[in-house]
């Protein structure tokens, strides 16, 4: 509590040796139980009238020491963890998660075409959800309340084919080292097809809703600007950083699961306010859901997994009858596998931005260290730039546009 | 994967060219160079690793301009004792890798790196979250402040000898940490990791 107010002391005090100061500077305290701060982030802000002078970020309040955990599980069970992370986009964490073991067990190249079509199929529709509720929660910081509910009635439709294949709407796990957990369930695709059917026409009325509405415009056009240069020199990546204009995409710079065979586009804004990076994310659910749809139509026949057993637990049915399956059945169970002495660096696009997995093998059966780079943590650094100088209002809107999980930024 | 190298007639990669930047650079301070899964590692040492980081991002022909990830590793029983991992990606062209620097000297309690966050504003936070979870000192650093756990906290969590079940702390909860060098008090830190002997509720076989 001291050193909090010795720091709030110390922002007055840069402050005050700025030629420009005014009286009523004024230093306040926003968060971490802010309705608008999306978690538990809290801004220290410095005022000079209405205007934001300084803004300092504090994190941790939702530090769960996800990274130390992981050290304790094994390869298999640590999967588990990775949904907490950024628990608005649980598939895509998941994804990261399993391509960063397969790499460095080295099977990259085993699993097979419909495992990588449907976790494409699966990471794009997580990406459509995890849009919908940014643009649910950040109309609603800036008061159009109604977008919120229609966002996450949308949003359900696609928990509800999570639910189908998994089992649980949110904390799938679904997409694991070495495939997915089960096969897609029969009723996988009409499903889809049936949301791919609807969500065209929702998503042009969100669009008729916001896009050219006035007070929205007037709400976000030029409010927490961000150029090119700032936002790479920060590390921002994602929606952050295409809305500043760069045309930056791991899924086309550096492809993964088969997304190299799939035709979409990279929506780029121009301006980097807080206005682009809403049509970036807007225009992104269209592409991602052609991508789903080429996913539905190319997906092949085959196996869910890879069609090893030291890597993907045996079906019960060979558990129960086959004395080789029981074996690897308990051997996955009890010890995992061990991957080489090594470390891998895996970066997947999620729908924040670049999230990557570092993963050290000892050669252990559980990960020496797990490290992720949350895309949130990085992009929430750049906020100070976008919000110094604007106005106290426009720090929500600001906020809103980034897109923070504060389970990731903390992890 | 592996059969790539030794083709005498294809251009450098953008890992090969990399590397033999931090060779112009450093000479033979590159303490080594190791390739795996079709990442490359630049090892070099702490000193040299701001001039090697500033040749990288300069170099116009690589452009190493978006710092993805810096992070830490601790090996307990090796000296020196922690890695610094620095994972670069420049988006003009495309390149990546990985520089890391070995830090700590046998006891030292809080070695010292040279800070990138003139190099990359990026650096800050993840800067700040490695001293925070394993006690690692930037120098030059504008900022260097506990990020995730509270300001007041003494020890850092994410070293291997720190306890996965934390430490039972004496009252009041916040701010009375066991500190440094002081043995826990007894019955504490039962599950820490890779403790000779193992231990309970630990599933490693090998213990």
């Amino acid at each position: 509590m001291q050193l909090d107010e010795q720091r709030i002391l110390e922002t007055e005090s840069s402050v005050q040796l700025d030629a420009t100061r005014r009286e009523d500077t004024m230093t306040i305290n926003m968060g971490p139980q802010h309705p608008s701060t999306h978690g538990v982030l809290r801004l220290i802000l410095t005022l000079e009238g209405e205007t934001v002078v300084k803004a300092i970020p504090e994190i941790g309040y939702l530090h769960t020491g996800i990274e130390k955990t992981a050290e304790a599980k094994s390869y298999f069970q640590a999967l588990v963890l990775t949904d907490r992370m950024d628990y608005l986009a649980p598939l895509s964490n998941n994804l990261g998660y399993a391509l960063a073991v397969e790499k460095l067990l080295g099977i990259t190249d085993g699993i097979p075409p419909k495992a990588q079509f449907a976790r494409v199929a699966l990471v794009e529709l997580q990406r459509i959800a995890s849009h919908l509720v940014w643009l649910g929660t950040h109309a609603l910081d800036l008061g159009a309340q109604s977008v919120f509910l229609y966002a996450f009635r949308e949003r359900e439709l696609i928990l509800d084919i999570f639910e189908l294949c998994s089992g649980v709407r949110l904390m799938t796990s679904y997409i694991m080292p070495g495939g997915l957990q089960a096969d897609l369930p029969d009723g996988f695709a009409a499903k889809v097809r049936d949301f791919i059917r609807i969500f065209p026409a929702r998503l042009r009325e969100y669009h008729d809703l916001l896009t050219n509405n006035r007070l929205w415009i007037s709400r976000t056009k030029g409010i927490g600007p961000l150029t090119a240069e700032q936002a790479i020199a920060f590390g921002a990546s994602g929606p952050v950083l295409r809305g500043s204009g760069v045309a930056w995409d791991v899924r086309k710079m550096f492809p993964y699961s088969s997304y190299e065979q799939f035709d979409f586009e990279i929506p780029v804004g121009t301006n980097g306010d807080t206005y682009d990076r809403y049509l970036v994310r807007m225009l992104e659910m269209d592409q991602s859901l052609k991508i789903v749809q080429q996913s539905l139509d190319g997906m092949p026949e085959g196996r869910w997994q890879i069609n090893d057993p030291k890597v993907v637990p045996p079906p019960k049915w060979q558990v129960a009858t086959n004395m080789e399956s029981l074996i690897h059945h308990f051997k996955l169970f009890t010890e995992g596998y061990r991957p080489p002495v090594g470390e891998v660096y895996q970066r997947i696009e999620s729908p924040k931005g670049e999230i990557g997995f570092y993963l050290v093998s000892d050669g252990s059966a559980k990960p020496y260290r797990m490290h992720v780079r949350g895309p949130s943590f990085a992009n929430l650094q750049a906020l100070p730039l976008m919000i110094e100088g604007q106005l106290l209002s426009d720090v929500v809107a600001s906020i809103g546009s980034i897109d923070i999980v504060l389970g990731e930024v903390d992890r | 994967m592996a059969d790539s190298e030794q083709v005498p007639a294809a251009p450098p990669t953008l890992a090969e060219r990399t590397v033999a930047l931090a060779r112009d650079v450093l000479g033979d301070d590159v303490l080594e160079v190791v390739a795996f899964r079709d990442e490359t590692t630049i090892i070099v040492p702490p000193a040299r690793i701001a001039a090697l980081c500033q040749a990288l991002r300069d170099a116009p022909e690589l452009r190493y301009d978006f710092l993805a990830d810096v992070t830490a590793v601790d090996w307990p029983d090796r000296v020196p004792r922690f890695d610094v991992v620095y994972h670069l990606l420049s988006i003009p062209t495309r390149a990546v890798v990985r520089l890391k620097v070995r830090v700590g000297d046998e006891g030292e309690e809080q070695p010292h790196v040279p800070s990138v966050e003139a190099i990359w504003p990026a650096a800050n936070w993840f800067e700040r979250e490695i001293y925070d979870l394993f006690g690692l000192v930037f120098d030059g650093h504008p900022d260097l402040r506990r990020i995730m756990m509270p300001d007041d906290w003494t020890t850092h969590p994410l070293r291997k000898d720190y306890p996965l079940t934390g430490f039972v702390l004496p009252d009041p909860h916040w701010g009375g940490q066991v500190p440094f060098g002081e043995p826990l008090p007894p019955g504490t830190g039962q599950q820490t990791l890779r403790t000779p002997g193992g231990a309970p509720g630990d599933i490693d076989p090998e213990k």
